[in-house]
């Protein structure tokens, strides 16, 4: 409550007081976007030759401030997000492949969790990133080698405008659900600053018709328990442009989360009786500076990541005194430098080199049984605390030549060698073609093959009790062709599209399995033939001055099958379909726009989710059932002498579908969140 | 406005006619079972995947060889729950405790409906019927042994322990006479001896690290399997050992040191009470009246995951489960005395342990 009052006072007095020249003042309310048709079929830039990337657009990450990018990518990619309930984990993994799969940057530096290999994007919120792209495949490796499935690169950009800018936007929706959010941006020639904050909280209380439990012979209508959120986060930017070539820039994004873990559908345990929460305290910055000549430019960066992750069990002994059971406490410190430089030479020449190394510290602590002053150490009594506290450095270097011999042809070819702890990878070659074939239309063909390597995380070596020192990097030899179009009119139409067939192997796919003692520990245990076909189409109609539709959709075959060897005599698992992985998915979006006013329609689907090896579709127990999911949100765009103002409803779920994303978490219902949006208009009187 | 309405209402249609709901989420149906209530029976335990919510119950008859699987949630329409780590049956009803459910079913064993269901627990694992109205619950990670009322189902009152909530845990329990003796396994090296008149426990003894499974022989001699920690672990890690316990005055009697890398599990007794057996890259036997351990096990198979183990009371026969890659359907394999494998069937995902009806 303290910030939420804090971002409305900072707001009244600034807008109150401030009056600047400012480009943010918007005074056409209407949603009708200009179609450029130049824009849309220009060439692709030498180095994105042959590359396979999905961008998402700019309204997409802008739709509203209670979306993560998790939400985004669930309704603009055909990529799985894996969603463990609602502001809970949420985790991305393309082309039949794993979450810890999918590499993840931020201006530059990977956040991929060294501990864990996975990003959970429920904790990036869309309204930090100003610029998303997935790299879908072998063209990850151009951002970091080991995104056996791809890579997801996330960026903030300068605001493109000079003085003052505030933007304020309030949400209030079901649940108990409010979100702030408050962004103060200032621009000149030089200078560019920009301050962002967010503040979510959540009771998170939905309820649901529980099928899994019965009370009284009835099954009952449950609650959502222990989920509560409270998110903030802040974001302060800087960028100095000298004007002749270099740019400075400080991006610092500060994290503080507390969430409840959501208990399972199937758990009877009082959720008053109890505390099951985890929080994190996440610092990330990235300096970097940006040297660019006509013919070649010099990118440094230097960062720092900063974790403090807790987990919190606390039990009531049943007397109303509550005893801490689980204590875990993890940090993970993170020194990152990285120097890339890009040659243009004659002949259609580009050459590019990247040096980028990070330093992982790492301390994991499990305090449930902590050794404490005084214990008998031969007797029960006796305490340990049970965890890890490894350093790790990593250095990924990369040198890539692109050549485009005609206006028509583009060749690159890359390689890269990474080194983990002690141990290099073996060198990881790609290579990239592709071609217009047609002028008319902008047809043009895209193919690469590359080799790929993931080296274990330090939990899957030093976790305790069952971590695993042998264990041997995960390989990938990948391919794809596809073809892509686009084509435009003016302020008329536009239409672009894409399709793409993968196919790629992954050998030594590390799983973790359970041991008689209890404990899980890691093998390298499968060989995984991961192929399919990924399309997206899009489009822009202006069928009149005032109207504009907008549609967007993918869709994605995703076959990945368990083709190693039979772990056991009875093993029903080979030739079968990867738990968690489904087979199609798929989302459109479309919006209206008339005017001032704008209705956006999202629709995402995913086919059914194994949750066993064997695919068993027998059984009463583990199915993860197909479902589509529908939302829809209506705005509408004021503009008065004082301010910008837009009102936004956001209806989700609206078919009220009960379903699941993991087996046994409840998803909501229907839900609303309205928002109101202002921008005080700063400009000189 | 009137154009945007008609284009909204149009929208809201065609989006209504197009993409409709494919759900299937819903009640399950149920199914009416009603076994043969004089003959054997044997329940199989299957954990299911921690926090995944896919525990289940088989049901097999091993005079008509026939297996039913997922029994309780076809017979009563809703979910066993998270990780079913034991049932025991007593006065006519299987008691199923599912850990991290934190809920015990008394069920039916020839219908397989629930007929009681105790909650109130964070953690249970195993449950001891010590009177018609009396029963134990062991907690891993609670230093306490609850007293439950098993008709009203309700909470009436603890064994306190030394141990803390923290690192504290109890788990099988094995009668004798008006004792109950229970073993601490998880980072815990003692049995506890509980009066079950007092609720208090009486004496303690320190067996090494981790006592896992605990049985009782025709001499009354309790045996009870270490197993030993884990390498690098700060509580220390040593090689699993299987001791003959003199349970009166509590002392270790008789100790048999495994070799080092050993992974001993899942102890158990013949119906004679005269042979012991358990799960080391096989199925091991050895007589109550040995002095040595077997060299060798009695029942290999290449490529086979033995995870838990139990012999029919009536005929001696061996079952042996096979949790695969512990993320599909398991096998149960059975064997004659003489260890011949005599058939197999499929059950539930890590069927971690059994219960004779």
């Amino acid at each position: 409550m303290r910030n939420r009052c804090a971002l409305i006072t900072l707001l009244l007095l600034l807008s109150a007081t401030l009056q600047a020249q400012n480009d943010w003042w918007n005074s056409d309310p209407s949603y009708v976007v200009p179609i450029d048709a130049a824009a849309i079929t220009a060439d692709r830039p030498m180095r994105e030759i042959g590359i396979q990337k999905t961008r998402l657009d700019t309204v997409a990450l802008r739709d509203n401030i209670a979306l993560s990018i998790a939400d985004v990518l669930t309704f603009n990619s055909s990529v799985f997000v894996k969603q463990y309930g609602r502001g809970s984990l949420s985790t991305i993994a393309f082309r039949g492949t794993s979450a810890s799969h999918t590499q993840v940057s931020w201006n530059g530096m990977k956040i991929n969790s060294p501990m864990l290999g996975m990003t959970d994007f429920s904790t990036i919120p869309s309204y930090f990133i100003d610029d998303a792209s997935l790299l879908h495949g072998s063209s990850s490796l151009s951002m970091s080698g080991g995104g056996l499935g791809g890579a997801v690169v996330l960026s903030t950009e300068p605001a493109d405008y000079s003085g003052l800018g505030i933007q304020a936007v309030q949400g209030i929706g079901s649940y108990g659900t409010f979100d702030e959010f408050l962004r103060v941006t200032w621009g000149d020639e030089h200078w560019k600053t920009s301050t962002r904050a967010v503040f979510t909280s959540s009771r998170n209380d939905f309820t649901y018709r529980n099928y899994n439990k019965k009370i009284d012979g009835e099954y009952p209508i449950d609650t959502n328990r222990c989920g509560s959120i409270r998110d903030f986060h802040i974001l302060q930017e800087a960028y100095y442009n000298t004007g002749r070539g270099d740019r400075f820039g400080l991006n610092a994004w500060y994290m503080a989360s507390t969430r409840g873990v959501p208990m399972l559908s199937v758990d009877y345990r009082n959720n008053q009786s109890y505390i099951n929460e985890q929080g994190e305290n996440t610092l990330r910055s990235v300096l970097s500076w940006d040297h660019e000549r006509r013919s070649w430019k010099v990118h440094t960066k230097a960062g720092y990541n900063g974790t403090r992750q807790s987990y919190d069990f606390i039990k009531d002994k049943g007397n109303g005194q509550m005893v801490q059971m689980v204590e875990s406490r993890s940090r993970i410190n993170t020194i990152y430098g990285q120097a890339e430089a890009e040659f243009f030479l004659p002949g259609n020449w580009m050459v590019t080199a990247q040096l980028a190394a990070y330093q992982h510290f790492v301390q994991s602590l499990d305090r449930n049984a902590m050794m404490r002053t005084g214990a008998v150490i031969d007797g029960n009594t006796r305490k340990v605390a049970i965890g890890y506290d490894q350093a790790r450095f990593e250095m990924l270097s990369y040198a890539s030549v692109k050549w485009q011999p005609t206006q028509r042809l583009g060749l690159s070819a890359s390689l890269r060698e990474e080194l983990y702890g002690y141990s290099f990878t073996p060198l990881i070659p790609a290579l990239f073609a592709d071609y217009l074939l047609s002028r008319k239309g902008n047809v043009r063909l895209k193919a690469s093959a590359s080799r790929n390597f993931r080296f274990p995380t330090l939990n899957d070596l030093y976790f305790m009790p069952g971590g695993n020192p042998d264990l041997k990097p995960e390989k990938g030899l990948s391919y794809d062709a596809g073809v892509s179009f686009a084509t435009a009119k003016t302020d008329n139409y536009s239409l672009e599209g894409e399709i793409t067939w993968f196919d790629s192997y992954i050998d030594d796919w590390i799983v973790w399995i359970p041991t008689f003692k209890g404990y899980w520990t890691p093998r390298n245990v499968k060989q995984v033939h991961a192929y399919g076909i990924e399309t997206k189409a899009g489009g822009f109609w202006q069928f009149s001055e005032d109207w504009q539709l907008h549609l967007n959709g993918s869709f994605s075959w995703t076959p990945s099958i368990n083709k190693g060897d039979p772990a056991d005599w009875a093993d029903e698992a080979i030739g079968k379909q990867l738990v968690y992985v489904p087979l199609f998915s798929s989302s459109v979006n479309g919006s209206l726009a008339y005017r001032s006013w704008k209705l956006t329609y999202k629709w995402c689907y995913y086919s059914e989710r194994f949750t066993t090896s064997d695919n068993d579709i027998k059984s009463k127990i583990g199915r993860v059932l197909p479902y589509f999911m529908n939302d829809i949100v209506l705005e509408k765009r004021f503009v008065t002498a004082p301010a910008e103002l837009s009102l936004k409803l956001a209806v989700n779920n609206i078919f009220n579908e009960e379903y699941e994303s993991v087996l046994n978490r409840p998803m909501p219902g229907r839900n609303f969140e309205f928002f109101l949006e202002i921008r005080p208009n700063l400009r000189k009187r | 406005m009137k154009i945007l309405r008609s284009l909204l209402t149009a929208v809201l249609a065609m989006t209504l006619a197009v993409l409709p709901s494919c759900m299937k989420y819903g009640p399950s149906e149920e199914e009416e079972f009603n076994v043969d209530p004089s003959g054997e029976g044997l329940f199989i335990i299957n954990e299911g995947n921690y926090m995944y919510g896919n525990a289940s119950l088989s049901y097999y008859d091993p005079v008509t060889k026939h297996v039913e699987n997922e029994v309780f949630v076809r017979s009563n329409g809703f979910k066993l729950g998270d990780v079913a780590q034991s049932m025991t049956m007593a006065d006519g009803i299987g008691w199923v405790v599912v850990n991290n459910s934190g809920v015990i079913f008394g069920i039916d064993p020839t219908t397989f409906k629930e007929v009681r269901r105790i909650t109130g627990f964070t953690s249970p694992r195993y449950f001891r019927m010590i009177s018609p109205t009396k029963a134990y619950v062991t907690q891993i990670w609670d230093p306490r042994v609850f007293v439950v009322n098993p008709v009203t189902c309700e909470t009436t009152g603890y064994v306190t322990t030394d141990m803390d909530y923290d690192s504290g845990s109890t788990e099988m329990m094995v009668s004798y006479g008006r004792y109950i003796i229970t073993n601490c396994w998880s980072f815990q090296n003692r049995i506890l001896k509980i009066d079950t008149g007092s609720d208090s426990v009486v004496k303690s003894l320190v067996v090494g690290i981790q006592p896992e499974s605990m049985v009782m022989d025709c001499n009354d001699k309790l045996w009870v399997l270490t197993d030993g920690g884990f390498k690098d672990s700060d509580y220390g890690y040593e090689a699993p050992k299987l001791l003959r316990i003199d349970p009166d005055t509590f002392r270790i009697e008789q100790s048999f040191s495994f070799p080092d890398g050993t992974h001993a599990s899942r102890l158990t007794v013949s119906a004679e009470g005269d042979e012991l057996f358990w799960l080391d890259n096989g199925v091991c036997k050895m007589s109550t009246d040995a002095t040595h351990l077997p060299v060798r096990p009695f029942i290999s198979r290449e490529g086979t995951l033995f995870y838990g183990l139990t012999i029919n009371p009536v005929n001696g026969e061996i079952y042996v489960s096979d949790a695969v890659d512990y993320v599909q359907s398991g096998t149960v394999l059975r064997y004659s005395q003489d260890g011949e494998l005599l058939d197999t069937f499929n059950v539930g995902i890590n069927p971690g342990s059994f219960c004779w009806r």
